[in-house]
């Protein structure tokens, strides 16, 4: 359960944008005017510089030289539009993490890749781009920006459970704080009123087989592309790898090693073509 | 001191004395140093998978993706700037995995495996290793005296 001083940390942080919010309701409806969507993104000027800073990115791949948050709109489609908005109103969160990284950026890289990840296998297991994941890799740990502080503090206890006596990070965080960063980022996304399988996603993104029967294909995912980001180091913490593997994953998606090992490939030109995003955060 | 910094799937080479070769979070990748004590050359690798066939192309562009093609590029760009094969200083760290990671997606164990393999077909004595477990491993290798350290979970350098 979530202490008091928890509780305080979670309400100091500062309020998710509303303006990403209000993009992602209007561009579901098939029929978004360009200019709505313009006129919500432009009174948000970190969001709006964000996004021109990211729209030109290799990543999303767009033929146009573009310069203004209307041609982004107008080109870059709705998946790239939903995902830049997603990243442009998310990176402000992730400045200084305490606990969990040596290097401040870590967080950020760590989330940035764990997003492009999904998309890569959710191409490659469902045939489909659903920004859905991408939201979810990019908020998967947004736990550790509240309880970093916490895990700093306990940081010797936590790492003698780890090292000594067999827990992963996860345990020893519910150990020894009482609650951990997926846990309590499943509150915060509640707090910022994400949709459920956003929620469900961040809470179980360790340990999906805890998770009811139902809609669980995003946590899934999240959690194999947050092993794969694990595996290759990227934004590596001093949680590391302590983390527990899940066999069922295998036949789940029916997923050849190959497959993952392309994956990885992928992921890796991905980060390349995406410095923009992992930029953003020194822009804060 | 110049630090020179070797990324995911990348590999550097030095003979300058001055030189620090080092590369973050290891993960499941595998760290490869060798150095030539006589010449004072040496090169740091990071390769992040066991095996090319699952993208040629991919290697023939970026051969410091893969242990099967990483590994006998860094050696030959040693040999470029004077390093001897038989004089060679080879430590390897890294390969670390998932916990409970049995059946699938051994992605440490097989990189392990891979060098190992690479190794004893060449002929070629493993010096040091540091590997396994469920943690990152930042490492560096000082040209000036062919010192490779590790650094372990505490945050700290040692010497391998």
């Amino acid at each position: 359960m979530i202490n008091d001083q928890l509780l305080k940390s979670v309400n100091n942080l500062p309020v998710f944008p509303a303006t990403v919010h209000r993009v992602s309701q209007v561009i579901s409806d098939p029929d978004f005017s360009v200019d709505d969507l313009v006129n919500i993104i432009k009174y948000d000027q970190s969001i709006t510089a964000n996004v021109l800073r990211m729209c030109n990115s290799p990543y999303f791949g767009t033929r146009y030289k573009i310069s203004s948050l209307r041609e982004a709109v107008i080109y870059l489609g709705r998946t790239n539009i939903l995902q830049i908005v997603y990243t442009a109103g998310t990176s402000r969160f992730y400045k200084r993490v305490r606990g969990y990284y040596w290097g401040a950026t870590k967080l950020w890289e760590h989330s940035v890749g764990v997003a492009l990840m999904s998309q890569i296998l959710a191409k490659k297991i469902y045939s489909c781009e659903d920004s859905g994941f991408f939201t979810a890799g990019l908020l998967h740990d947004i736990g550790k920006v509240v309880l970093g502080e916490f895990v700093y503090e306990s940081f010797q206890e936590i790492m003698h459970l780890v090292s000594r006596r067999g827990y992963s990070f996860l345990e020893a965080e519910q150990e020894i704080i009482g609650t951990n960063h997926a846990e309590l980022g499943g509150e915060i996304a509640s707090l910022w009123s994400f949709p459920k399988e956003t929620r469900d996603a961040i809470t179980y993104h360790h340990r999906p087989d805890l998770m009811e029967k139902g809609e669980d294909s995003i946590p899934w995912i999240i959690y194999l592309a947050d092993q794969a980001c694990m595996m290759m180091g990227i934004g590596g913490g001093v949680d590391s790898l302590a983390y527990r593997g899940l066999k069922e994953v295998v036949n789940k998606f029916n997923l050849r090693q190959r497959d993952f090992e392309k994956s990885i490939v992928l992921l890796l030109k991905d980060l390349d073509k995406a410095k923009e995003l992992l930029d953003l955060v020194k822009n804060e | 001191m110049k630090q020179i910094v070797v990324g995911i799937s990348d590999l550097k080479v030095s003979g300058n004395a001055g030189d620090i070769l080092i590369t973050y979070a290891l993960g499941s990748c595998v760290g490869v140093a060798v150095y030539d004590p006589v010449d004072r050359v040496g090169g740091l690798l990071h390769f992040m998978l066991p095996d090319s066939s699952i993208d040629e192309t991919k290697a023939r562009r970026n051969p410091a993706m893969f242990a099967d093609t990483g590994i006998p590029l860094l050696f030959k760009s040693c040999y470029k700037l004077g390093a001897v094969k038989k004089r060679m200083i080879v430590k390897i760290a890294g390969g670390a995995s998932i916990m409970d990671d049995m059946n699938y997606f051994r992605i440490g164990q097989k990189n392990i495996i891979a060098a190992r393999k690479i190794f004893w077909r060449n002929g070629i004595i493993i010096d040091g290793e540091d590997l396994h477990g469920n943690y990152n491993r930042t490492v560096k290798l000082n040209i000036s005296n062919g010192k490779f350290y590790v650094k372990n979970f505490a945050n700290l350098f040692e010497e391998l």
